[in-house]
């Protein structure tokens, strides 16, 4: 993964406003904000896989409790996500976990440079919260039949189970073997149209998210906070 | 407003595969492959707006009693709904009513494009579904603060609802419950990404929608 071409999953570039309407940047600022206010023990980045989980129960049930914040923005790549988290939304917060869910999004480019995409944004979390531990969601498979874009994304996980150990912090957690039956189907149950989960296919994958990240914040000892009043 | 050059609003358009993963298929074949086998009386068509209402605990409180069926797919703009309501999605059911929400993402159509794309499906709703009435629900507001393409929507609104005045099979529902706040801003309480509606705003915008649908379904229609 190292060579002397950039990655062009690995460069920083937000989003631009084509449509008109400025919802990227608005959603970015808001998390900049939020970044002032909160003290989340884990922080969710990524594109619209954590985004719409917010929006179901099982965030309430299970994310909620933990004190979590959730930066995913619809339609993210590895490049948005980055320049996001050089770009203020780490400022003024030292969450114990980090949970990134991005990938599936990067069309441009090969499992591979994918892979190194993740792996960037997984080292800038390790430089800029050195404490924090990582866990980095596999992508899951899409479509309703076997097609390249599953290909693709099984690869892109297995490049970075072979990498994300190079980084102590930082862990992979695949949750995709959930999801495709023995025929090779996808069912719209779990996956309302071949990719976005839904409340059933969320829940699938939140319980052994969330028992991980139990374990995790059971394991890192609490830092002395400044009073709150 | 006929005009000599076509309507790329009002063109019957399959969308692309360009993933590589062809879920836009796969959905309209499973909304194909549904109605051989349903008997909705309330049929929901349109972009993700529609879609989305189904992942939530909403539909299935307030339509799911109504026998509702939900072809909505995320991204489609006016053009790929009139393409699939052509391609076998109105064939062998028989609803009362279609409720029609699309065209917010008809991004570099103008509002009289946009107007003349809803029309058009209208229109192939009316020819497939002759006793069938049709429900153009109001394009939201968009956006965190004011732009350009709630302007855009705000006149698509204005241009379909004076178009469906003369059409018996036809009427348009404004759902808007006051999203946009003195300010001008919009809530993400209400749209997470300021386009995308949250459990609480599907609230807002479904309760008098349902009071709506219901007593058009109480009343017999007119022939």
């Amino acid at each position: 993964m190292s060579g002397d071409e950039v990655n062009p999953a690995a460069v920083p570039q937000p989003v631009e406003d084509v449509q008109g309407d400025g919802r990227w940047m608005s959603q970015h600022t808001r998390f900049v904000q939020e970044c002032k206010d909160a003290e989340p023990d884990v922080l969710f980045v990524g594109d619209s896989m954590v985004q719409l989980m917010q929006q179901f129960e099982v965030w309430r049930e299970l994310f909620s409790p933990l004190h979590a914040l959730n930066f995913g923005i619809g339609g993210d790549t590895t490049c948005n996500v980055l320049w996001r988290l050089q770009n203020g939304e780490l400022e003024n917060i030292r969450p114990k976990v980090v949970v990134l869910w991005v990938g599936t999004n990067n069309y441009e480019h090969t499992a591979q440079q994918v892979a190194g995409g993740i792996l960037a944004i997984a080292q800038l979390l390790t430089t800029c919260l050195p404490k924090a531990k990582i866990v980095v969601l596999g992508l899951l498979p899409r479509g309703e039949r076997p097609n390249p874009l599953r290909e693709k994304n099984a690869a892109v996980n297995g490049f970075l189970r072979s990498w994300l150990p190079r980084l102590g912090q930082a862990q992979l957690l695949d949750v995709s073997g959930e999801f495709v039956h023995s025929d090779g189907t996808i069912i719209q149950q779990d996956m309302f149209d071949f990719l976005h989960l839904t409340s059933t296919g969320y829940r699938s994958m939140a319980k052994p998210l969330c028992d991980l990240l139990l374990q995790i914040l059971e394991e890192t000892p609490e830092e002395r906070r400044a009073s709150l009043v | 407003m006929s005009a000599e050059e076509p309507n790329p609003a009002a063109t019957p358009t399959p969308c692309e595969d360009i993933q590589g993963d062809g879920r836009w298929m796969s959905l309209h074949n499973r909304f194909v492959s549904d109605s051989k086998d349903k008997e909705p009386d309330v049929l929901f068509v349109g972009d993700s707006l529609v879609q989305l209402m189904h992942q939530f605990g909403i539909w299935r409180q307030l339509f799911s009693p109504l026998h509702a069926l939900n072809f909505g797919v995320g991204g489609d703009a006016t053009q790929h709904v009139l393409w699939r309501l052509s391609n076998g999605e109105l064939d062998n059911i028989s609803p009362k009513v279609v409720v029609l929400w699309v065209g917010t993402n008809n991004h570099g159509h103008t509002p009289e494009q946009i107007c003349g794309g809803i029309m058009a499906i209208v229109q192939v709703i009316k020819n497939k579904l002759p006793h069938a009435r049709t429900v153009v629900l109001s394009i939201l507001p968009r956006g965190k603060q004011p732009n350009p393409l709630r302007e855009r929507n705000a006149m698509v609104n204005k241009l379909v609802q004076e178009a469906v005045l003369s059409l018996p099979h036809a009427s348009f529902l404004n759902v808007d419950p006051g999203f946009v706040h003195s300010n001008g801003s919009i809530s993400h309480q209400d749209m997470y990404d300021y386009l995308h509606l949250t459990p609480q705003g599907y609230q807002a915008v479904c309760d008098p929608l349902h009071a709506h649908l219901k007593s058009m379904l109480d009343k017999p229609a007119e022939n």
